[in-house]
């Protein structure tokens, strides 16, 4: 029994070295693992949290779909999640369409929102690289345009990230109008379901987020991002908005 | 009581061997102070059973800087005022002692050798007080009403009440660390990798001499290039060896390619003392602030005016989007 607790201490003390020495986290027991990896999610407070579990740091993630589908109402979410923890988050925005105003109703703090507009692809993947290996930054996110408005990067192009992000303190969200050909990355799909109307004019849509052939989440969106509903999860739902 | 040396060193002395003697100094006493440009105050309280009496301390100091390189005169007191006045009184290479009544030393000395301005002392001698006995002798009142504070505190040194002490300074040390790698590093991440052990052990002697790193110096040796010499300034000053290789990685950054890397020498050219920091009781986390604004200022470096900004919401409810906010640079 002694031995047994005089080991377990030995191995406290050379867990906590390797911390001190390769940094907090560096070397965890498995439960503290598991529970830490629990930690290290952030969440959007949406139905997106149940279909995807958060959005965990030190990973990349994309949201794919046409223009207004809601990947930006959604990713501002993810901003504010990220937030919540205390950390900054950094926006590139290489054309420069970020709306400071939705990110405002969305929940964002803005004071905490870098946004950096670096036009040339090698500026934005240079600054992505180092927004990743900084340790102040919760979630970079990358957006890379719409077709009628495309930024000189594409997601394929991004792929010099994808080994930085493995060891950062961030999540990296890429943006993007199509899915990355030559880059795997877990991919959201996002989908407008139907044009909302009001007094004959559009007032906002409804679109659905959903990875391969799973549940669907389901939301309504306002334009600039003045209201966003949130419908919960299941294809059902998103049939029954459509028709 | 107070036992204060002054050393008083020869005029003629280069920078070098005013320095190599102030640290020949600093190794011998355990509080030196500088005065001047070749002018060190010694406090001696508590040596007496160690070095000896005041007397022997004064020539051992002799000896020690004529072996630094240049001959001295060391004047003892009570008061840092007084003993400067012996030293600067005395001729090279002895040892004088102002002796138990002090104010009576200075009492025959002309007016001058006080801290006052020269138109106080041209006032003085029109009034007939051209000896420091004599001016000692106005009432403390009457100085302050007429001459000021500054000749109300000269005339304090005048009778001898000087409560000025010795403010020990740190001898510089070099804190530097070096290694060399069998096989070149080609990556940044390598590389910081590599550096961590580096910045360990130069936290490790900072945080030993209770300083900080203001300036940071590093040098890569390389194969078949030159040295890539790399200097960094930490604001605030730290001693925290992650605060030290996140500046390193920073001042990595703005290199594209670092060549093969064979060899780093990692020193902290300025050191300051260090102190605490305050973090604001509802700041979520000021560490990362911290990192994520010397992120912004990176990229601001990198990219130029205009290109990283924060928003401000300054009319939530404009008719036009656009007038909805302001872009101002997180980093001005």
């Amino acid at each position: 029994m002694a031995a047994s607790l005089a080991s377990r201490a030995d191995l406290d003390g050379a867990i906590e070295r390797i911390g001190r020495r390769f940094g907090t986290r560096a070397m965890l027991r498995g439960d503290a693992a598991e529970r830490q990896a629990s930690e290290r999610r952030f969440l959007t407070g949406t139905s997106f949290d149940r279909l995807a579990g958060g959005i965990r740091s030190g990973a990349p993630l994309a949201f794919v779909g046409q223009g207004s589908s809601g990947k930006l109402a959604l990713a501002l979410r993810a901003v504010a999640g990220a937030q919540c923890e205390g950390g900054h988050a950094l926006w590139l925005d290489p054309t420069g369409s970020l709306d400071a105003g939705a990110a405002d109703r969305a929940g964002v703090d803005l004071e905490r929102l870098i946004v950096v507009r670096a036009r040339a692809r090698e500026d934005v993947i240079r600054s992505a690289a180092a927004g990743l290996r900084s340790d102040g930054l919760r979630l970079v996110v990358v957006d890379t345009g719409c077709a009628l408005a495309p930024a000189e990067v594409t997601a394929d192009q991004l792929a010099p990230l994808v080994p930085l992000v493995r060891g950062s303190t961030a999540a990296l969200l890429v943006i993007a109008d199509r899915t990355p050909a030559r880059l795997a990355l877990p991919t959201y799909a996002f989908e407008r379901v139907a044009w909302q109307r009001r007094f004959e004019r559009t007032s906002g849509w409804s679109f659905s987020v959903s990875r391969g052939r799973r549940d669907a989440a389901i939301f309504q969106a306002g334009a600039l991002g003045r209201t966003f509903a949130d419908s919960g999860l299941g294809p059902e739902r998103a049939e029954g908005l459509a028709s | 009581m107070n036992v204060i040396a002054v050393v008083r060193l020869d005029a003629g002395a280069t920078d070098a061997v005013v320095a190599s003697s102030l640290t020949a100094l600093c190794a011998m006493l355990p509080r030196v102070g500088v005065l001047d440009r070749g002018v060190f105050a010694c406090d001696l309280r508590g040596t007496r059973s160690l070095l000896g009496e005041p007397d022997q301390v004064g020539r051992r100091i002799l000896a020690t800087c004529r072996r630094a390189g240049t001959p001295c005169t060391v004047g003892i007191a009570s008061a840092s005022f007084v003993a400067r006045v012996v030293a600067d009184r005395s001729p090279l290479g002895e040892v004088h002692e102002a002796g138990a009544d002090e104010r009576a030393y200075l009492a025959p000395l002309p007016v001058a050798i006080l801290p006052l301005a020269a138109d106080v002392v041209e006032e003085l001698a029109l009034l007939g007080l051209r000896s420091v006995g004599a001016f000692a002798a106005l009432e403390r009142g009457a100085v302050l009403d007429r001459f000021g504070h500054a000749a109300a505190a000269a005339h304090a040194l005048a009778r001898g009440e000087d409560a000025a002490t010795v403010h020990g300074i740190v001898p510089r040390r070099r804190i530097r660390a070096r290694r060399r790698w069998d096989d070149p590093i080609l990556s940044k991440e390598q590389l910081l990798f590599a550096l961590r052990v580096t910045a360990d052990e130069i936290a490790r002697s900072l945080a030993a001499d209770g300083m900080a790193a203001l300036r940071l110096g590093l040098a890569l040796e390389r194969e078949a290039t030159p040295p890539l010499r790399l200097e960094r300034t930490l604001l605030p000053p730290t001693a925290d060896p992650a605060a030290l290789l996140r500046s390193l990685r920073w001042a990595l950054e703005e290199w594209r390619e670092l060549g093969r890397v064979v060899g780093a020498s990692l020193e902290a050219v300025e050191v300051e003392p260090l102190r605490g920091r305050q973090l604001g009781l509802f700041a979520p986390d000021g560490a990362r602030r911290e990192e994520a604004l010397a992120l912004a200022q990176h990229l601001r470096t990198r990219l130029g005016e205009g290109a990283v900004l924060r928003a401000r919401v300054v009319d939530p409810d404009a008719r036009l989007p656009e007038r909805e906010a302001e872009w101002d640079e997180v980093v001005a």
